[in-house]
């Protein structure tokens, strides 16, 4: 006998709250009752009955036992028992099917997402038809395809409809998933089904901590396995008109390859490598390639005839390299273009000042020494302004300055320490409020930045006449104007291709989490989270993701597939492989009803002979009593 | 907006019904009861010898001329006398699934409006350890709604004294006349005496004994704990099958008791569970027993 709707111990919790409440109702109802009479003299002058010289605790005990059993019979009815037969009821099993990047591996015929569809459907057919399952798709995150359902056809459509994604498998969360989706949606929880090859992370390789209703149906590549792992890119701190480019390359089998690693950028080759690899090992190729120009870069694998050709190319497309246009208008061109041209990212071009022209094309002018009629529309540096033409006003010039301080809090004076500077000669301007003081004496500041469009920086003198020129804090000076005026031209670009899932990036000591901002590919922000130094974001589709952190700017080219190193071992309590189909013919009697019936029929034996039915009492009461009266009246 | 006491169709049909007595008693001319005293009626009675003091308008002067002796015509008195409706407002009569005190004051109500059709003499005398303020009223349909009214402001209240009331009603009203009494007689004393000592003094009983299904044979079974309605005593007992039969008898021989006291004195008794519709009653027991014809 099997109880479908209700444990023993709940029939027996259940039966003895509700025998409880009926043995106090019972009590409550025959006890003494109160009542209101015209007159006592028939009930103790007449020879009617005796007072009372005890109470009876149970003056019905058949009563009270026909109620208990009818609440019992009815109860055993409620908690549905079955007799005889196997237990065939419905259940509610879970079927996880594996659809992470490895499943697009090669298999005997077809893919493996092939055979575990396969592996899939057969299971469905081997399930009683009243058996409900809900089919979930798995692989960084377990998705629920459709609810738990008896619909064998849509069941189908939705194995059918499954593909490789580009994602690892995570299964302890689709365990998780599956568990708690049985607990909460199913009465009775049936099988926790999983279809796939199981290639997860090394941490879950010997995942045991599983739910005791799981069964595996495995399925398994016929070849090795060697693919990129990782692309990365940065210009080179020497010549930022050179890629650094960083390749890794794993072996995912059990056997050593070689392989061959090339490179192209716009279709012509860019380098290659031969690469030795160890089973289970990654190794790393550094290539260099110089271009200024924007293309795509193509790293791939030639002579891997493996199992899953998806990692064996990658594409990474590269930024143009921007220079810093810089119109230098001197009548000393010598002595700025040490200074300004320099630094490789600056192209300069140097004018006498009787050449200048408002509308020249340049992102920075420099105006040394003279001040023209009609500003520039460009971003400008002015150098020792006369008094007459300066953008910033002149409070004075004044001989010998001593420069007291420098602004180091601000961007234009970061690093900027140079101390008991004297200057021959310089002018002290009038900052405006809003204005960044970047050098100062006691009487007011030597350099002075103003935001705004364009922006501008005031110097009061010129620092390669002045003593400051054998100081470190000039050439500092202006790469940090230069960067406060085109902070994106000298961003450090890194760009790196991936795969999909969860990405780590490492922030630089002292980074403003304000700073940092991560981007996907429609510049839509993406969460992320930052502990310590480790930036962490999730991206679950093959795509661009760029995070700029202040002067950084990381792009990511998640479009490598996630293939995991490890091989989940079930434990081999786990049942595997396809179960007998379910014994249709054998069928269990449903008892219910009979108990039910029999315990109605009991209440009713209950009412009629002892029950308070009033109105039925008193009618047939009055009844009797009207007619023993008429005939006692016809009597007399 | 109440209930009416009684409904109009009731009353329609009790039009053609009368009190009815059957003691010969003294009164004025005008009723419609035949009585024994002879008097200034109009159906020829006896003759009888002239004697002095005789009214001499009522010498047969035919039967002097053809005898030369002085008799004189008696004619038959249909008197008119007072009918008095004595209604038990004790506390007893509160009781009951359907309340006896309801119960009579509808039946006080009927009888009252049979009697005021026919031109009697109507009081409605409510009572319960004493006599409470009457309402009398003579002759006319017309007269009913102040009675229905004096009914409708009647509350029960105290306990039955059928000894007082019968000292205090002899006293009050000394003319003979016909006595109604509406009640349970559940008075905890002796109600046989007081009902006697109400017939010695010459008035006709009629006693209607209002009862509920309760007070003949008790529903209830098991543990009891009883209250009178009229004292508070308590008293609790065990009460079965066994224990109901020996109740009922025991009512059952106090209302003979009540219609050997009504029939020997020329009275009548009539019996009415309040479940019986009251027109049932009037038509039933009532006119069976001949208080209404």
């Amino acid at each position: 006998m099997s109880f479908l709707n209700l444990s023993l111990g709940e029939l027996l919790g259940l039966a003895g709250a509700i025998s409880a409440g009926v043995v106090a109702l019972y009590f409550f109802d025959r006890s003494k009752r109160r009542q209101r009479v015209s007159t006592l003299r028939f009930w103790t002058a007449a020879d009617v009955r005796t007072e009372l010289k005890h109470r009876r605790r149970i003056q019905q005990p058949w009563s009270l036992i026909l109620q208990l059993l009818s609440i019992a019979l009815l109860l055993l009815a409620l908690a549905g028992p079955r007799w005889g037969g196997e237990d065939n009821s419905s259940r509610d099993h879970v079927v996880i099917l594996d659809n992470s990047a490895w499943m697009g591996s090669r298999a005997r015929q077809g893919t493996l997402m092939d055979d575990a569809k396969a592996s899939a459907r057969a299971y469905l057919k081997s399930l009683p038809a009243r058996d409900r399952v809900m089919i979930v798709r798995a692989d960084a995150l377990a998705t629920p395809v459709t609810a738990f359902e008896s619909n064998r056809q849509a069941l189908e459509d939705a194995i059918r409809q499954t593909q490789p994604g580009a994602s690892a498998l995570n299964l302890e969360q689709a365990f998780e998933f599956a568990q708690r989706a049985q607990k909460l949606q199913s009465p009775r929880a049936g099988e926790i089904v999983f279809a796939g090859a199981g290639r997860v992370a090394e941490q879950e390789a010997s995942l045991a901590a599983i739910p005791s209703n799981v069964r595996f149906l495995p399925v398994t590549a016929t070849g090795e396995n060697v693919g990129l792992r990782k692309i990365g890119l940065r210009r080179s701190p020497a010549a930022p008109d050179t890629w650094d480019i960083f390749v890794v390359v794993r072996n995912y089998g059990a056997r050593p390859h070689v392989v061959d690693l090339a490179l192209q950028f716009g279709g012509a080759p860019a380098g290659s490598k031969q690469i030795a690899l160890k089973p289970g090992s990654e190794e790393q190729a550094t290539f260099s390639y110089r271009t200024r120009v924007n293309g795509w870069l193509e790293a791939r694998i030639i002579n891997a005839r493996d199992a899953f050709p998806q990692d064996d190319r990658a594409v990474i497309e590269l930024p143009a390299q921007k220079a810093l246009r810089v119109m230098v208008y001197s009548t000393e061109p010598q002595l700025l273009r040490a200074l300004i041209a320099a630094n490789p990212q600056v192209d300069a071009v140097f004018e006498a000042p009787s050449k200048y022209d408002p509308q020249v094309k340049a992102d920075i002018v420099v105006l040394d020494r003279f001040a023209p009629s009609a500003r520039p529309r460009a971003d400008s540096i002015w150098i020792e302004p006369p008094a007459s033409g300066s953008p910033v006003p002149v409070k004075a010039t004044r001989q010998a300055v001593k420069l007291e301080r420098w602004r180091p809090e601000t961007t234009l004076g970061a690093g900027l320490r140079s101390k008991d500077v004297m200057l021959e000669s310089a002018e002290v301007f009038a900052a405006a409020q809003g204005d960044i003081p970047v050098a100062e004496t006691a009487e007011g500041p030597l350099i002075v930045g103003r935001i705004g469009s364009p922006k501008i920086v005031a110097i009061g003198f010129h620092p390669m006449r002045s003593s400051l020129k054998y100081e470190l804090a000039t050439p500092l000076l202006v790469a940090n104007i230069l960067r406060w005026m085109a902070p994106e031209t000298f961003r450090r670009l890194e760009v790196q291709a991936g795969t999909v899932g969860t990405v780590n990036v490492a922030l630089e000591k002292g980074t403003d989490p304000a700073s940092v901002h991560v981007l996907a590919e429609n510049q839509r922000p993406l969460p992320f989270t930052i502990e310590g130094n480790a930036l962490r974001f999730f991206s679950g589709a093959p795509g661009t993701v760029r995070v700029v952190t202040g002067d950084r700017e990381l792009v990511y080219s998640l479009t490598l597939p996630d293939v995991a190193e490890s091989v989940w071992q079930a434990p081999p309590t786990v049942r595997r492989g396809i179960p007998r189909a379910s014994a249709q013919g054998v069928s269990a009697t449903d008892l219910w009803p009979w108990l039910a019936l029999l315990g109605g029929l009991g209440l009713f034996i209950d009412w009629l002979l002892f029950g308070r039915s009033r109105a039925f009492r008193l009618r047939a009461t009055r009844m009797v009593a009207r007619a023993n009266w008429r005939t006692w009246r016809k009597a007399s | 907006m109440p209930e009416p006491l009684i409904e109009t169709a009731l009353l329609e049909k009790l039009e053609r019904l009368t009190i009815h007595w059957q003691k010969s008693l003294p009164g004025l001319v005008g009723g419609h009861n035949t009585s024994r005293f002879s008097g200034s009626g109009q159906e020829f009675l006896d003759h009888r010898h002239f004697h002095h003091g005789d009214d001499v308008r009522a010498v047969n002067w035919r039967v002097f001329l053809r005898l030369e002796k002085l008799f004189l015509k008696m004619f038959q008195l249909e008197p008119r006398i007072p009918v008095r409706l004595l209604v038990d407002v004790s506390r007893s009569m509160e009781t009951g699934e359907i309340p006896k005190f309801d119960y009579a004051r509808k039946l006080a109500a009927a009888l009252c409006y049979v009697g005021l059709v026919r031109l009697d003499s109507i009081c409605l005398q409510p009572f319960s350890d004493k006599l409470s303020d009457a309402f009398t009223a003579s002759g006319g349909r017309h007269r009913f709604q102040p009675a229905v009214n004096f009914l409708s402001g009647v509350k029960p209240t105290g306990q039955t004294n059928f000894l007082e009331v019968a000292r205090e009603f002899v006293s009050k009203f000394p003319q003979r006349g016909l006595v109604i009494v509406i009640s349970d007689f559940l008075d905890d004393g002796d109600c046989e005496k007081p009902l006697q000592y109400l017939s010695d003094f010459g008035h006709e009983l009629i006693l209607v004994q209002v009862w509920s299904a309760e007070d003949r044979e008790p529903p209830w079974v098991g543990e009891l704990e009883l209250e009178d309605a009229e004292t508070g005593m308590h008293v609790e007992l065990a009460f079965d099958a066994g224990a109901r039969a020996q109740y009922t008898a025991a009512f059952d021989e106090y209302s003979q008791v009540l219609r050997r006291v009504a029939l020997r004195n020329g009275g009548r008794y009539v019996s009415v569970a309040t479940d019986v519709p009251v027109d049932e009653a009037i038509f039933g027991p009532l006119v069976r027993s001949g208080a209404v014809e």
